[in-house]
């Protein structure tokens, strides 16, 4: 399909706060993004079926006073996550990002671990381990893995995205832990990871929440539900990047946003 | 002397026309009015005249729209003599809840700034939060969309010891951490940026904290809306959050001094909700964006009593409002309780019977309460109803026309030029990690982190800069506020409680040159002000005093420059126990920046890069971060030469639109040697200069002085003749250049006076308050 058909949902509830980036990201590419309030999709105002790809922001949703993603997801779960759920099996695109992250765990459709959908959450976001809310620049590797839409970028290829939260740390139970990671590696699950400048894999602050073998973001089985702690929208213009005052005029965030466009393009 | 004037619901007669005067200062304690003998005096006159007696409700109104909070009474005179009056083309509106100042041809900007201060002091968390949230919404009832936060803050040391805290006071670890949590949880959660603001530290603030927010917005020109309402037969709609018990009395709560050990008035401190608040963000705003609002007006001090009395009087009409049908948090509440209550996230629209519908749907998606309370009527008057009952009547006029005082004041002038006995000279080094860990000049990553300073996209030029992972300090932040345009905006906020508390006149023109240094240091041109002013006691001539001269010397500042003050607050009886603050006038400064493709960072870029120092550097060793280490003692404080600052900092930008300045810090706190370390620490680079020509004084004054109008930049060598000659009127000082050695070496002459790694200066930079590995 042509890029000006392509329709994308960019959900929010109350609380959801990075739409609007989001959506300026979106609309900047040419696609046709629009908000939809969950309200909206509850209330058969809107339908999910009449868009190519979902993507949940970032934000505190429901003011995230129980676990972050938490009260989001169990007003989809009341509502629209059959809906939610026929959208994956058609393999259109799914992407958390933060917050959204949050809510696809909560979900159950992350990671999705020898299933689809899960009934219970499979793994968590918990709590960074400095134990406060932290916003600042840091470097992700991305790793080979099932996600067509991420080939743009090369595997090992180093880049600069910005995180901004409180819960990012991904982990899983103490006796699912060994398999699930295991999994996860062997079904090219995990698409980006946590580094130094150079590329190695290190203990906080360059893993700035601790999180399990320096996960950064994750993809279901199939490759088309897609959740990572980093903000690419906030690093879609080189304008937005710190290196632009250094004279690295990059644009890592863009070229993620455009791995989804042509593949939405090029698949539908 | 009270009586009931109808069974079926808690509402008062009380007889003031015929009390004896000994009883009108009881009943003003008894009320908690905060009015004092001349105020009930007054209303008992006007009531005699009337010809009735007062209701509670009517009291109650009173009490708070002649607040020192809502009136300015004690501070009115000075403001309109010094501040408001600085007149500037850019100037759009002021005097409404906001400021309005052109951005571009068809964009304002809309920005305030507000202290939150006594609520801070008892309850940290909930004060600073409700700081940040009543800011929001002065922005947001302009019509604009608000797009970034400032938050200045002042706290005792944190290493205050536990056993020498006055009885009753809380220990500055846990303010500051309420303070900070409370202003992250807030501000992250709406989802609007924190870009810039201060965090400072000295034990005068031990009783007092202050928490100064401010917040600026983006919206057309052609969606400004008013706070009033000028149109008869109008709907007054109140949405957003329900009314509750809390914050009944905040605004009277704030016009007293403390005393430890007094059962302090929890309920004077509101409760915040960013979850109703950040639909309540998008749904205002997607009402403005169809004009279906026709004024609108944030409930804060005060609460309906102040907004709805306000908005009348500001458009000449009267209003009638049913207070049975403001939906409330405890359905008990008495009427005058829902009236004056400050309960927050809750905004008063004045909308038209024809867009009426299409505004209720607006809310309804975003599960937002809107609800019809009243109405605009044609006389002045103030008409309350509760169920068929009149609980109210009075004249709009009266109500609002609160005391002006001219309270005595007694200027203190620090006539007698004096300096202890010259010190020795230090031990450089050491000072100078000191120095580097010293509370106002460490770090302050561990607050500015905990902020969301990226969210929405449009922060080019972030609070802290350079290399990622090993980030400096920056002067100002940069938002590039629309999607099309270059065009950006600047913030920073200034201030110096220790050289105000030495010479106000001097120390508010120290901060107005800081503010222009800071905007100037990332090629922004000053735009204009908001002003906040921390004050003690004003029924002390002394604090009067200084209040006078803090205002002169903001005021002789911008009118030179012609950067107005267009909005700002005034926050006095920051007094406990006799103990007051050091005069605090803190600036929120905003910065146009032309296109933020040529904005400046201050860490340092490249090897071999030429430093300079912009201006002169003094003798004016008071109020100086390094006297107060060494504990000497100076009443000379840095003074402003107004004509060379215009001329520098103009000359400055116009070397950055050039493109011939790398990098470019202002000098504060702690002097060159600092500034140099900072940009140093940010770029990962070393450097080897020599001071030895930049002023012809010790050492340690040419180190550590905190002379104004000067800046560090970095220029190229291809650059450097274009620079030189574009700075011919002006004096320069070439000092060294950037090494990338990681070795950090300042000489005078041919001492070598501090020899250090770039990487110790940020262990020791970074070790405050709490140890952040890097």
């Amino acid at each position: 399909m042509k890029k000006d058909e392509i329709r994308i949902a960019i959900l929010r509830i109350e609380g959801t706060n990075c739409e609007e980036e989001s959506y300026n990201a979106f609309k900047i590419l040419g696609t046709k993004p629009e908000y939809v309030h969950v309200n909206e999709l509850s209330r058969g105002l809107k339908k999910l079926n009449d868009y190519q790809m979902i993507f949940i922001p970032g934000g505190f949703s429901g003011g995230d006073y129980v676990r972050a993603g938490a009260i989001f997801a169990s007003r989809m779960k009341g509502t629209i996550s059959m809906d939610l759920k026929k959208f994956i099996d058609d393999g259109k695109l799914v992407i958390g990002v933060c917050n959204g992250f949050q809510v696809l765990i909560e979900l159950g459709f992350l990671p999705g671990i020898n299933t689809d959908w899960s009934e219970k959450p499979q793994a968590a976001l918990a709590p960074n381990i400095s134990n406060r809310f932290e916003c600042r620049w840091i470097y992700v590797k991305k790793e080979k893995n099932s996600c067509e839409f991420l080939k743009n970028i090369d595997d090992g290829k180093i880049i600069a995205l910005p995180i901004a939260h409180a819960e990012g740390r991904f982990i899983f139970s103490k006796e699912n832990e060994k398999k699930y990671l295991e999994h996860m590696i062997d079904n090219n699950q995990i698409a980006l990871r946590y580094v130094d400048p150079n590329g190695n894999y290190e203990e906080y602050p360059w893993n700035p929440n601790g999180s399990l073998y320096n996960i950064a973001g994750i993809c279901n089985e199939n490759g088309n539900v897609f959740g990572l702690m980093p903000h690419p929208e906030r690093a879609f213009s080189r304008y937005q990047h710190p290196g632009f005052y250094r004279n690295l005029y990059e644009e890592p965030g863009k070229k993620i946003f455009k791995g989804m466009v042509d593949y939405i393009v090029k698949k539908f | 002397m009270i009586e009931k004037i109808d069974e079926r619901y808690n509402v008062y007669r009380i007889k003031i026309r015929s009390m004896e005067e000994q009883d009108l200062l009881r009943i003003s304690d008894q009320l908690s009015l905060a009015l004092n003998f001349e105020e009930m005096l007054r209303l008992r006159a006007y009531f005699r005249n009337l010809g009735r007696d007062p209701t509670d409700v009517e009291l109650q109104a009173i009490g708070q729209a002649w607040s020192e909070h809502c009136c300015y009474k004690s501070s009115k005179f000075v403001l309109r003599k010094y501040i408001t009056g600085i007149r500037a083309k850019q100037v759009i509106l002021t005097g409404e809840d906001a400021a309005v100042v052109e951005f571009d041809k068809d964009h304002a900007y809309v920005f305030k700034m507000e202290s939150h201060n006594h609520p801070s002091a008892v309850e940290p968390y909930g004060g600073a939060a409700t700081g940040v949230g009543g800011i929001i919404r002065d922005v947001l009832c302009m019509g604009a969309k608000p797009i970034g936060l400032v938050d200045s803050i002042f706290f005792g040391n944190l290493n205050y010891p536990y056993d020498s805290l006055p009885k009753g006071v809380k220990h500055p670890n846990y303010i500051f951490n309420g303070v900070v949590s409370g202003i992250r949880d807030y501000g992250n959660r709406v989802g609007i940026p924190n870009v810039a603001g201060i965090t400072y530290f000295d034990d005068r603030f031990i009783t007092n904290v202050l928490v100064n927010a401010g917040c600026i917005g983006i919206a057309k020109k052609s969606n400004i809306i008013r706070s009033m309402v000028d149109r008869v037969g109008y709907n007054l709609v109140l949405v957003g959050g329900k009314t509750g018990r809390d914050g009944i009395h905040g605004v009277t709560f704030a016009s007293k001094v403390f005393k430890t050990g007094e059962n302090v008035e929890k309920t004077a401190v509101q409760l915040g909700n960013p979850i109703i608040k950040e639909p309540l963000i998008h749904a205002v705003l997607e009402a403005v964006d169809k004009k279906l609002i026709y004024g609108m007006k944030d409930l804060g001090g005060g609460g309906l009593s102040s907004v709805v009395g306000e908005m009348c009087l500001a458009g000449g009409v009267g209003a009638e409002v049913h207070l049975e049908k403001v939906p409330l948090k405890e359905k008990d509440m008495s009427p005058w309780e829902i009236w004056i209550s400050e309960s927050q996230e809750r905004m008063m629209l004045a909308v038209s019977d024809e867009n009426l519908n299409q505004l209720m749907e607006i809310f309804s998606l975003w599960d937002l309460e809107a609800t019809v309370i009243g109405r605009t009527i044609k006389d002045e008057k103030l008409i309350l109803y509760f169920h068929d009952l009149v609980v109210m009547d009075l004249d709009t006029h009266f109500i609002t026309s609160g005391p002006v005082y001219c309270r005595p004041y007694v200027i203190k002038y620090p006539a007698q030029i004096k300096e202890d006995m010259i010190p020795p000279e230090p031990n450089y080094n050491r000072v100078f990690l000191n120095l580097l860990e010293n509370p106002n000049i460490a770090s302050k990553a561990y607050v500015i982190r905990q902020y969301d300073h990226e969210v929405k996209g449009n922060t080019v030029l972030k609070p802290l800069v350079g290399i990622i992972g090993k980030e400096t300090h920056g002067d100002a932040s940069v938002l590039k506020p629309l999607i099309d345009s270059y065009r950006g905006i600047a913030l920073t906020s200034t201030s110096n409680p220790k050289l105000t508390s030495i010479d106000p006149y001097w120390g508010a023109m120290s901060i107005v040159d800081e503010a222009v240094r800071n905007l100037v240091s990332v090629n922004a041109s000053p735009n204009s002000f908001a002003d906040n002013l921390n004050f003690g006691n004003p029924e002390n001539p002394k604090v009067m005093g200084d209040l006078y001269e803090v205002a002169r010397g903001l005021s002789d500042a911008a009118k030179y420059l012609k950067i107005p003050y267009v909005s700002g607050n005034v926050s006095l009886y920051n007094e406990t126990n006799g103990e007051s603050i050091p005069p605090t006038p803190t600036l929120m400064g905003v910065g146009i920046v032309k296109d933020i493709r040529k904005t400046v960072s201050s860490d340092f870029k490249d090897h071999n890069d030429i430093i300079y120092v912009i201006n002169e550097t003094y003798q004016e060793m008071g109020g100086s971060i390094y006297y107060d280490l060494m504990n000497y003692r100076s009443t000379i404080v840095p003074k402003v030469d107004l004509e060379k600052l215009n001329k520098s900092y103009k000359t400055l930008l116009k070397a950055m639109d050039k493109r011939l300045i790398k990098s470019c810090h202002d000098i504060s706190e702690g002097g060159i040697a600092i500034s140099l370390a900072e940009m140093s620490i940010g770029g990962d680079l070393g450097l080897e200069v020599n001071v030895s020509e930049i002023g012809n004084i010790r050492s340690d004054f040419k180190l550590f002085s905190e002379s104004n109008t000067r800046w560090v930049i970095e220029v190229s060598e291809k650059n450097e003749r274009d620079f030189v000659k574009m700075f011919s009127n002006l004096n320069i000082y070439k000092i060294g250049k950037i090494k990338d050695n990681g070795e950090f070496k300042i000489y005078d002459g041919k001492r070598l006076l501090i020899n250090q790694t770039v990487n110790n200066l940020r262990r020791h930079w970074t070790m405050f308050p709490v140890e952040e590995s890097k």
